[in-house]
């Protein structure tokens, strides 16, 4: 037994600063603000309202964080939750469709998408990454192709509006969608064989492969679930706001910073729902306060985008401590660094840490 | 080239290393070495893992510092430590890996050690491809610079690494060449263009301090030869005054006579559990072989044998060119390790953090993820009967620590990383185990414990198979050998025959039936 310092045991007096410091961070938010602007932020309305108002990015944040556990970007969803919005509103008001038609058709259309991303990723091997950007822009050229460039006016039936902000206990029932769509997914990632092909696949998806896991079919099915996923919360957000028409670009960023935030929560290291839960609110509270506080509009962009640089930097600089560690053990007890540009060990490309026992070193 | 050895005896030494010594914490690496190379002369630099070679390369190319001991190149004292200095003195190194940019030109390739000639900043790319040219020429190639490095053989990128490291240098000719196993990843074919681009190098009046294993080939290109054992030096001489029988004694201090009783077995019943027909896939050429339920067939052969992507292309894990796989009597299809699986086999890869484990999973997880079926409920997977099953095969296996579990694999040592993944493959109780590489990288206690459950495997039915470099390993569990040499299988070896000598006598080729 080498380093690896199998008995890496934490401290038992551990108050989980690493794992909850978002909860931290949200009480952190909740108390100066509060004793801030107690009349303001203190009050039941606020809660409401961040709730309500986060519901969708809650929802696009498992949108993006079910294809990420397996190692694949979806950009598309920030499009797909836009020109669903727009496409709902535009069948009813437009095409005098019924309502549960038109939502089906939309919800329909961000599957197909879905299906696209899965079919470019998978089939023809683009980098996700590429793929679901390029699927965005396309996704916004159709979308203006369907609407002329035209806002459509918002269903009036009450219905309509009702479907996302029916009353619930003081909360919109919008709340209790994102709740259910929290939780399926939940259940889906920690409590399915499905999750545990999507992290492995995340993981090394080579060992998954050879491990018998169907790569591609659960890459594919976690584009199309996010797919769908955000033509749901497109939908909602039509019936919440109204079919605005460049809304779903600007929610993209904070789905990303959510999943990416959440990951350094609870299971750090871990795309995962509840840190994605905890994180979406966490930004929420302290935009929120600090919009009460100085009421500027850019603070909201400023906050989400800060917080993603920060998780995504943390998270890396976890991971950048291991190789730094192997580097170490290169000369063992030569006592100094090699100097620069020397010639480093072959890095034996099959096993860096193997003795290299090929048979003619055995000779 | 005697002539020019002649011509050239007045001239200092290309290389001339006395008494040179190395300790690693309480381990001597090299103890006492001497060597000295003349100006076109080439040196073979023999020794088995760990007999000291690589810590003498990296001395003299500035990456270790030698305890004891000096080193000349050309007659000048080399300061160790520093790349840099050992570069001005003339010593040239190429390692096994080359390093070049593959997607990236001969001439970029070139370029990025020796510079890019420029005016005012802006590429000068007429003379940046006369200097490339004229590095490749002076080692006797004449390529289109500009084509990427990629498509070249592997021999001519062997060339090209040469070239850069022989470039052109007014400020320090080269004198001293020293090659770490150039031939390792080159096919067969292509050996004999590399040894020719050697020796043009060597009749320039450079040293060649030349690292191989192939004792063939290091007969047929080095003058001089000199054996490294345990950090000692137990061998000089001229290459043409010992055969290849009398190398492989001085090297292995004649080990090779002892014999491990390897596990004879009789009267296999059942027929073929596996059959594999005419199998191609990379440098396996054409591969036929049967295994028995309960059999361990061991197979050996040299890297670039087409061993390496045996087991790998059986069980679907690289592209099957051609061929047949027929496990329990059903065809399996090439390249779906999921059908693989479900006709009951199961494939340990060589490198377990490439290919193995997923490290940032728990062991449980790696554990049970070649089968969730186990644990599924009606809406969920049960947690506890997982770790139930993780648990048991950490008894089994002697797993360390047990609390770790739920930890991530990458904490865990090697040889406890590699017992997770024979759990996860025994779990399943494969009618076929493919083990590629099953004991690589792990201490001495986990190998003994993985050779037991191999046969303990196969005792049970199993149908194995075992690619593995370490022939004292083969030798041990192998009820038969199957020796692979140039893409197909050339040797068959059981019972008495299944000895060091036999199987790296086969290995290395016909010459050595002849001593």
């Amino acid at each position: 037994m080498t380093r690896a310092g199998v008995t890496r045991v934490k401290p038992h007096l551990n108050l989980g600063l690493d794992r909850f410091s978002g909860l931290y961070l949200w009480a952190l938010f909740i108390i100066v603000f509060g004793i801030w602007t107690p009349r303001l932020f203190l009050s039941i309305a606020t809660v409401h309202s961040i709730a309500s108002e986060q519901a969708v990015t809650g929802m696009l944040g498992i949108a993006v964080l079910i294809p990420l556990t397996s190692g694949t970007f979806d950009l598309s969803v920030g499009a797909t939750v836009n020109f669903s919005a727009v496409l709902a509103a535009s069948l009813q008001v437009d095409q005098h469709l019924g309502m549960w038609p038109a939502i089906l058709a939309a919800i329909a259309s961000a599957i197909v998408v879905g299906a696209v991303n899965g079919f470019l990723v998978v089939v023809l091997k683009i980098n996700s990454f590429i793929a679901t950007l390029g699927m965005a822009t396309v996704i916004t050229a159709v979308q203006q192709i369907v609407t002329n460039e035209a806002q459509p006016p918002p269903p009036t039936s009450p219905t309509w509006t009702a479907l996302s902000q029916h009353d619930v206990g003081g909360f919109q029932v919008i709340v209790l969608y994102m709740l259910v769509i929290v939780i399926l997914a939940w259940w889906l990632l920690d409590h399915t064989p499905v999750g545990r092909y999507l992290y492995a696949i995340g993981g090394n998806s080579e060992a998954a492969r050879l491990s018998g896991v169907r790569v591609g079919k659960w890459r594919w099915i976690s584009l199309i679930l996010s797919g769908g996923i955000s033509g749901i919360a497109g939908v909602l957000y039509s019936s919440q706001n109204g079919p605005a028409l460049t809304f779903g670009s600007a929610l993209l960023l904070p789905a990303f910073a959510a999943a990416f935030l959440g990951s350094t929560q609870l299971f750090p290291g871990r795309f995962n729902v509840w840190g994605l839960f905890i994180a979406v609110f966490v930004l929420a509270t302290g935009v929120q306060g600090l919009q009460f506080v100085t009421g500027v509009q850019w603070l909201s962009d400023m906050f989400n985008g800060v917080a993603l640089l920060a998780a995504v930097g943390f998270a890396a600089s976890r991971q950048g401590a291991r190789p730094r560690r192997r580097k170490r053990e290169v000369a063992p007890g030569s006592g100094q660094e090699p100097a620069r540009g020397e010639p480093q060990d072959p890095p034996s490309p099959q096993n860096p840490d193997s003795a290299g026992t090929t048979i003619p070193e055995m000779l | 080239m005697t002539e020019q050895v002649a011509a050239d005896m007045a001239a200092p030494a290309s290389l001339s290393v006395t008494n040179m010594s190395k300790s690693f914490g309480g381990t001597v690496a090299l103890s006492g070495v001497d060597l000295s190379i003349a100006p076109g002369q080439i040196h073979a630099l023999l020794g088995e893992n760990g007999s000291g070679k690589s810590t003498l390369i990296k001395i003299l190319s500035g990456y270790h510092l030698p305890d004891a001991g000096e080193a000349f190149i050309a007659g000048s004292r080399l300061s160790f430590g520093s790349a840099e200095g050992s570069y001005r003195l003339g010593c040239r190194v190429v390692h096994q890996d080359l390093g070049l940019v593959d997607s990236s030109s001969i001439l970029d390739n070139i370029s990025f050690t020796a510079g890019f000639p420029t005016r005012l900043g802006t590429l000068r790319r007429r003379e940046g491809r006369r200097l490339a040219e004229a590095a490749l020429a002076r080692i006797g190639l004449h390529l289109d610079v500009r084509q990427p490095v990629a498509d070249l053989s592997q021999a001519l990128k062997t060339g090209v690494a040469l070239a850069r490291a022989l470039r052109e240098d007014a400020k320090s000719p080269p004198q001293l060449l020293i090659l770490d196993e150039p031939t390792a990843t080159l096919p067969h074919d292509e050996v004999d263009q590399l040894l020719g681009i050697v020796r043009d190098i060597a009749q320039r009046g450079v040293g060649v301090l030349y690292v191989s294993h192939r004792l063939a080939e290091v007969r047929r290109l080095a003058d001089e030869v000199t054996v490294l054992r345990d950090g000692h030096r137990v061998a000089t001489g001229p290459v043409a005054s010992l055969t290849e029988k009398a190398l492989v004694d001085v090297l292995t201090d004649g080990k090779l006579g002892e014999e491990i009783a390897p596990p004879v077995r009789s009267g296999l019943a059942g027929g073929g559990m596996l059959t594999v027909k005419h199998l191609a896939s990379g440098a396996l050429d054409d591969f036929s072989a049967e295994v028995s339920a309960g059999e361990v067939v061991g197979i050996a052969g040299l890297t670039g044998s087409g061993r390496e992507v045996l087991l790998a292309s059986i069980f679907g894990a690289v592209h099957r060119e051609d061929g047949e796989v027929i496990a329990d009597g059903q065809p399996v299809r090439p390249s779906r390790p999921d059908l693989s699986i479900a006709a009951g086999m199961a494939y340990l890869p060589p490198d377990r953090k490439v290919h193995g484990g997923i490290m940032n999973l728990s062991a449980r997880d790696n554990i049970s993820i070649s089968g969730l079926d186990p644990f599924r409920r009606v809406l969920h997977l049960d947690r506890r009967a997982e770790t139930a099953e993780a648990r048991r095969w950490f008894d089994l296996l002697g797993i360390r620590p047990v609390s770790g579990i739920g930890q991530s694999l990458e904490r865990f040592s090697g040889g406890n990383q590699q017992k997770v993944l024979f759990a996860k493959w025994l779990r399943r109780g494969p009618k076929i185990l493919l083990l590629d590489e099953p004991t690589q990288g792990v201490d001495i206690a986990a190998k003994a414990e993985l050779h037991h459950q191999i046969a303990k495997t196969a005792s049970e039915g199993t149908a194995v198979m075992v690619s593995s470099a370490d022939i004292e390993e083969l030798t041990a569990i192998s009820h038969r050998i199957l020796i692979i040499r140039a893409g197909r299988v050339v040797a068959s070896l059981t019972g008495e025959q299944v000895t060091i000598g036999d199987v790296l006598r086969q290995t290395i080729g016909g010459e050595l039936e002849a001593s």
